[in-house]
């Protein structure tokens, strides 16, 4: 009787083990206002429908898990990360990325091929951000058009840059070059050029976007170049600010899952990435966190459509440089920026 | 440390071993400014740590005041908070708009803000304040090894009490002080947050230029490289060290 009393409990977990009701599955992501939406509209409607249990991992940014990826060959510690399609491509190419297939992950052939395409095989896009024109509604007597607005004497003193290890600084520097005359890739001296001006209107350069928006929450800070999910977030929290898609276009931030090529729970993680995909999830993570898709297909509120890329003509619209060949001209790009931009700041 | 020296011999784009990185570190100007930046930053905060340390070592090691406890732990005290945490302060102390310039522009005195701070002034600020407790540590070490009763006859033979410090203290504590000088040096060449966050983007220094070739150029064989240049430039630094404190030693007859 004894031993029924002490054995029955360890045979039912046994049972309930193996019968997978302790799957778990490692999500490593963002913390703050990020982690309650994700939470809320992805995690636990993904744990409801699958029995599987996620361990939210909030430690580190993108190109830190990108590192921890690196430096154990694939082997991380957990099993979906959340990183871009810079370190999509370059997981890719160095093997230590998963490379979804539409049959493990059937959601994959609702994204614009557009969008799939710049991310690789290894990225799949969840979520499309674009760099836009933050900026200061009580300062500002009228909404800022164009990228040229930073250059305006008005504004001499009252915006910020990011440094260039922050990758906003590299495609501010693209958007700029486009717009005066040059491209994307082989021309970008009209870019440096005007990055050297703004550069000379700026207080300086900060590297993390959370530093950068407390100089616009304070008000010492008037415009600057910020990813528009972040800037809808300041919006939503009341301070007096707003953003725009200036005219001459703006390059996107794909947002990506990727799968360690060694994942622990590699078939719930390929669950988990199929399943942020689906119709019902982008349009609950579109509407929660108010950023742009991948999925054309999805139905959001106007007020959000207005702001987001959601539709073909969005994409359309946006500027995508080939994101292997920027970063085989990162170290030139980022010595130049010391030479030219910097240099002028001071 | 195997590794770090194996992956600074791999080419970034290919498997086979290189020189090609190395090649690069001692070609590039911006590189060889941050690496001169580095030597000239950990020499400024090892002589302040050194210069403030000693008076507070001496009395510590010399005090029967009831104050002295107080005193060292007020002393060591920095040690409790986290070194960002102690940056972060130095920033708001120190930035266009923190304590200092605001109180100065507050009374007339000056119209805009001094550069304080995203330099090397506000580093060597930052991490003297950071690395002041280890100096302070290995100073009283030393001069608590030294017999007060060499002073008290210095002085019963006529010596002033500055004399006294000048011809019996300050040599005999000459290990302290290397030591000291040392530290300072090693752990000012190595700090990270303090330079990142009072350095700014026109202030780089080895360290922080590692973390960028390690996290966003992904180039892991030039970081190895850097990180190698600084290990050398410390071990350099130990030697130059140990071989001043012999020197001085025979110099002083001691």
């Amino acid at each position: 009787m004894r031993y029924t009393a002490l054995c029955a409990p360890a045979i039912v977990s046994m049972v309930l083990a193996a019968n997978g009701h302790a799957e778990t599955l490692i999500v490593n992501s963002y913390g703050g206002p990020y982690e309650t939406i994700i939470r809320e509209r992805i995690i636990e409607p993904f744990e409801a429908k699958f029995g599987i249990e996620v361990i939210y991992d909030a430690v580190g940014s993108a190109s830190q898990d990108y590192a921890k990826i690196k430096a154990t060959n694939g082997r991380p510690g957990f099993d979906v990360v959340v990183m871009t399609a810079s370190q999509s491509l370059e997981g890719c190419k160095e093997g230590l990325l998963e490379e979804f297939s539409p049959e493990e992950v059937p959601n994959l052939e609702h994204l614009s091929s557009v969008i799939a395409g710049v991310a690789g095989p290894c990225g799949a896009v969840h979520e499309v951000q674009y760099l836009s024109l933050l900026y200061r509604t009580d300062k500002l007597a009228e909404r800022p058009n164009s990228w040229n607005a930073l250059l305006d004497d008005g504004l001499k003193g009252k915006i910020i840059l990011p440094t260039f290890q922050n990758v906003m600084a590299a495609y501010l520097m693209e958007i700029f070059s486009v717009a005066h005359g040059g491209d994307l890739l082989e021309n970008v001296d009209p870019g440096f050029a005007a990055m050297a001006k703004l550069a000379g209107q700026s207080i300086g350069f900060e590297q993390s976007s959370s530093v950068m928006e407390t100089y616009i929450k304070n008000g010492d800070v008037w415009a600057m170049p910020f990813w528009n999910g972040r800037a809808q977030l300041l919006v939503d929290s009341g301070l007096p600010v707003d953003y725009v898609l200036p005219r001459e276009g703006s390059i996107p931030l794909l947002a990506t899952l990727n799968v360690p090529k060694h994942a622990a729970n590699r078939d719930a993680a390929l669950k988990f990435v199929n399943f942020f995909l689906e119709k019902t999830s982008q349009e609950a993570w579109v509407t929660g966190y108010k950023v742009g898709s991948g999925r054309i297909d999805i139905e959001v509120p106007a007020d959000i459509r207005a702001k987001q890329i959601t539709t073909e003509a969005d994409l359309k619209a946006l500027l995508l440089p080939d994101l292997a060949a920027v970063a085989t001209r990162l170290s030139a790009w980022g010595e130049r920026w010391e030479r030219d931009v910097v240099a002028a700041a001071k | 440390m195997g590794m770090m020296i194996g992956i600074s011999f791999q080419s970034p784009t290919e498997g086979s071993p290189t020189l090609a990185s190395y090649s690069r570190f001692f070609s590039n100007d911006l590189v060889l400014a941050g690496l001169a930046r580095t030597v000239v930053m950990s020499g400024l905060v090892a002589f302040c740590v050194t210069v403030l340390a000693y008076p507070l070592a001496y009395y510590l090691a010399r005090s029967t005041s009831r104050w002295r406890t107080v005193i060292f732990a007020l002393a060591i005290a920095p040690e409790l908070a986290g070194v960002v945490l102690r940056t972060y302060g130095w920033l708001i102390i120190l930035e266009d708009r923190g304590f200092i310039n605001s109180a100065l522009m507050w009374t007339g005195l000056i119209t805009e803000p001094l550069p304080l701070s995203k330099n090397l002034l506000g580093v060597v600020v930052g991490l003297t304040h950071v690395i002041l407790p280890f100096g302070v540590l290995s100073l009283l070490t030393s001069l608590q090894s030294i017999n007060p009763n060499l002073e008290k006859s210095a002085q019963i033979l006529g010596a002033s009490r500055l004399a006294a410090i000048r011809h019996i203290i300050l040599p005999l504590s000459v290990p302290g002080i290397v030591s000291s000088f040392l530290i300072g040096f090693t752990m000012a060449a190595s700090a990270y947050a303090t330079p990142a966050l009072l350095g700014g983007a026109g202030f780089k220094v080895m360290a922080t230029m590692v973390y960028e070739q390690v996290l966003f150029y992904l180039d892991w064989p030039f970081a190895a490289v850097m990180a190698n240049v600084l290990l050398i430039l410390m071990l350099a630094a130990g030697f130059v060290g140990s071989r001043l404190e012999s020197r001085l030693h025979q110099k002083l007859h001691l």
